[in-house]
């Protein structure tokens, strides 16, 4: 069984869809939790749609993401690598949660929510690409 | 995705709601709005997890409904979803019943 898993999708919906698809079958694999395999897949659909919205627009239009699993000694990593200019998804202020319903802010709950139910959450640019680490225990 | 129930209209969605499912809970909720119906049930019982996505068009479609004088509640989160809502500090923001009865006698109410 693979350690690692890496694949390039279009930068797409459709894209973000083989995703998902392919961590079901890395976290049936490898059996790990269902909570934990759901709440990486809540995280990869706020990361990947970030990308897929703020990088290159709906269509993807040739570009690419890379995005791989490892899952090392109770520690599962996600690594999601794009070529868009220069965006850190984690430098966007967290959204306001205590306000009431008429102020409240419809967007940025993606990023709290990745930051709660992952362990860790890295960004850093790596030449002209940009890269998001997600780390979540396993609890195995 | 939705079934009849009276005069208040239930919309039980199933699966994932994430970016790539969420316009289609949407087409739903503000169907029945466009249709007149302001008194919305919807019964996340069959959701297997929800993303911001998704949260984003249930916010939307409770505004809608509360500026028609309407009422959506919401019913039987699984735990996974329910912690998506305490995470997102939503929870108080919606009307949430454990049962699809409880949120029924909300409707019959008025409250």
């Amino acid at each position: 069984m693979e350690a690692v898993r890496t694949l390039v999708v279009p930068a797409s919906r459709p894209g973000m869809r083989r995703v998902a698809k392919d961590f079901d079958a890395f976290g049936t694999a490898r059996a790990l939790p269902p909570e934990v395999v759901r709440a990486v897949q809540v995280a990869l659909d706020e990361m990947l749609s970030n990308i897929v919205r703020h990088g290159h627009g709906e269509r993807g239009e040739g570009h690419q993401i890379e995005v791989s699993f490892r899952l090392d000694e109770g520690v599962l990593e996600v690594t999601i690598e794009d070529d868009a200019p220069p965006f850190d998804p984690l430098a966007a202020s967290p959204p306001d949660t205590t306000g009431d319903l008429a102020s409240r802010p419809e967007g940025g709950l993606g990023i709290l929510l990745t930051r709660k139910l992952m362990d860790e959450v890295e960004y850093e640019r790596a030449g002209d690409r940009n890269r998001v680490v997600l780390r979540k225990r396993t609890g195995s | 995705m939705s079934e009849a129930g009276g005069e208040v209209a239930v919309v039980a969605p199933r699966g994932r709601i994430d970016t790539n499912t969420s316009g289609e809970l949407e087409r739903t909720l503000f169907g029945h709005l466009g249709a007149g119906e302001t008194r919305m049930l919807v019964d996340l019982s069959g959701v297997e997890y929800i993303s911001s996505a998704g949260l984003r068009v249930l916010l939307k479609a409770e505004k809608a409904v509360h500026q028609k004088g309407g009422r959506l509640v919401l019913c039987s989160l699984g735990q996974p979803v329910r912690e998506v809502f305490d995470l997102s500090g939503l929870s108080s923001v919606f009307a949430i019943e454990d049962t699809r009865e409880r949120a029924r006698e909300r409707f019959a109410e008025g409250k």
